[in-house]
């Protein structure tokens, strides 16, 4: 389908990532439960939702990738759509080439990484549909690196990692586990239908996350941690959307 | 209470002439009716709550704001913003989920044991004498006359509320289930025949919107045929499984 396709096999990448041992070892609760538990009734239906839908994932599928003449005429921007960050606002005025995205936590190498390092990565690119938990859907062509490529870059993740958290430049955060990290369609994406990812949106990184809602495909990225544990970050729920009291799983 | 009430407990009670009452609801399915308002009146307010978050409906993969819609809420007067102050889309996500397993386990349950007594076939599925035309335009002039002697002393279903119901549960239940399913980006992932099923997600959603609709006209006319046919009585069955006779059937 694209030329700028790297040659990444679903092997390839499941064995490019030592987590994975890990997780099928140790951390096999990551992948049919939430990080933390809602009470009640809700709680219990959110496991079953994450479970039932991991489950039926068990051999990793792809979320569906379309043809060109599918591409929405636009793809609409939603939420925030412009952050009112000095730093940020010199990053857009210089096309980001002194923008840098740290790394770190439990990688063995934490590193920096340019724009152009970034870019510089085996390439993906992927026709998906956008699913906003609103209600509203847009195909749109995404190019980036598989979030596992570029953990890897990092020196690949120590054994204890479970999830990797990812801070926006607005104050926004939000996690994925390992079941997701290691998969070929869980990109960071700097170009959006053969262009640069336009500010609004989330330039000049952001997480694509195919098989989970909107909410969980965080815009303006400006680092990213791997943790064994969310229970120290922020209020510990894994993600802004998660504290405002959606589901940490975005796959319904 | 069942045995004060009648011997047995069969699926097809029989008028005795010598009781006042009969057993006309195993305990199954009044718990699973009961369960079933719950979970359903949930399902409806939390996806009416889901839906004024994004009051317009598109055909195919691709619908967003600004996008040919087939459906928008402000054209019939009431503007988005409006609209999405009365929803409120997380706690509409959070219970649409959590009483769709309640609904779905709920009917599962409901399944089994109605296949496993024969439920189904005893009193839910319409013997094919009932369904000739004759019969079902009999059977449609009785229901015009609103209420009568003979639907308030029923102790069977008739054969429309064995369509409607039959209908409801092989048919309208696994297109809500499956179209709402086909919304959610994990299932579509694992079962892509879900998208070819229905054409793209955006109309799954429409379908799914449509099937809100059917849903609230068959509670409409459930509740006014309960209404009809001798409110408390009916009502009371649900609840104890007795039905009392009405003195002329006696």
């Amino acid at each position: 389908m694209s030329e700028r396709r790297a040659g990444i096999t679903r092997r390839r990448m499941l064995v490019s990532v030592p987590a994975l041992g890990g997780l099928l070892v140790t951390g096999c609760s990551d992948t049919f439960r939430p990080p933390v538990v809602r009470s009640g009734l809700i709680g219990a239906a959110d496991v079953l939702t994450m479970s039932t839908s991991r489950w039926l994932q068990a051999d990793q599928p792809l979320a569906r990738e379309y043809g060109r003449e599918h591409i929405a005429p636009e793809f609409p921007t939603w939420g925030q759509t412009n952050p009112d960050d000095e730093r940020y606002q010199q990053h857009v005025s210089e096309q980001f080439r002194h923008w840098a995205l740290p790394v770190g936590g439990l990688v063995e190498q934490p590193s920096s990484f340019s724009l152009a390092d970034i870019k510089a990565l085996p390439v993906r690119t992927q026709i998906t549909a956008h699913v906003c938990e609103q209600g509203w859907s847009a195909i749109a062509e995404w190019i980036g690196v598989p979030l596992s490529l570029l953990l890897e870059a990092a020196g690949g993740v120590k054994p204890e990692a479970r999830y990797v958290v990812f801070h926006a430049v607005d104050g926004w955060y939000e996690s994925i586990d390992m079941f997701e990290v290691v998969h070929p369609q869980t990109i960071l994406a700097y170009g959006l239908n053969g262009e640069e990812l336009p500010v609004g949106n989330g330039a000049p990184l952001r997480l694509r996350v195919e098989r989970q809602c909107g909410y969980k495909n965080i815009k303006f990225i400006q680092s990213i941690e791997v943790v064994d544990s969310l229970a120290g970050i922020r209020r510990g729920t894994g993600g802004l959307s998660s504290d405002f009291g959606f589901h940490w799983f975005g796959g319904v | 209470m069942e045995s004060s009430a009648t011997a047995s407990t069969t699926a097809e009670p029989a008028p005795s002439r010598t009781r006042r009452w009969v057993a006309l609801h195993g305990y199954n399915v009044r718990i699973c009716h009961w369960i079933n308002v719950i979970a359903g009146g949930y399902l409806l307010l939390s996806g009416i709550h889901i839906f004024l978050d994004f009051p317009e409906l598109y055909w195919g993969h691709t619908g967003y704001q600004g996008y040919p819609a087939i459906f928008r809420l402000s054209d019939w007067g009431l503007s988005w913003d409006e609209a999405g102050e009365l929803g409120n889309r997380m706690w509409g996500r959070n219970y649409h989920f959590t009483f769709a397993w309640v609904f779905l386990i709920n009917g599962v349950i409901y399944a089994v044991w109605s296949a496993w007594t024969g439920h189904f076939r005893a009193r839910l599925w319409p013997a094919r004498e009932d369904l000739r035309a004759s019969a079902l335009s009999g059977e449609l002039r009785e229901h015009l006359r609103w209420s009568s002697p003979a639907r308030t002393a029923a102790t069977r279903y008739g054969t429309l509320q064995k369509l409607s119901y039959s209908f409801m549960v092989f048919v309208f239940v696994p297109l809500m289930l499956l179209t709402g399913l086909a919304q959610a980006p994990a299932f579509a992932a694992a079962w892509p025949w879900l998208l070819d099923l229905f054409g793209g997600r955006q109309t799954a959603r429409t379908l799914h919107t449509i099937g809100t609709v059917v849903f609230v006209l068959f509670v409409v006319v459930h509740v006014l045929e309960v209404l009809l046919s001798g409110a408390v009585n009916r009502i009371r069955a649900m609840v104890t499984g007795r039905f009392r006779l009405p003195e002329e059937a006696q």
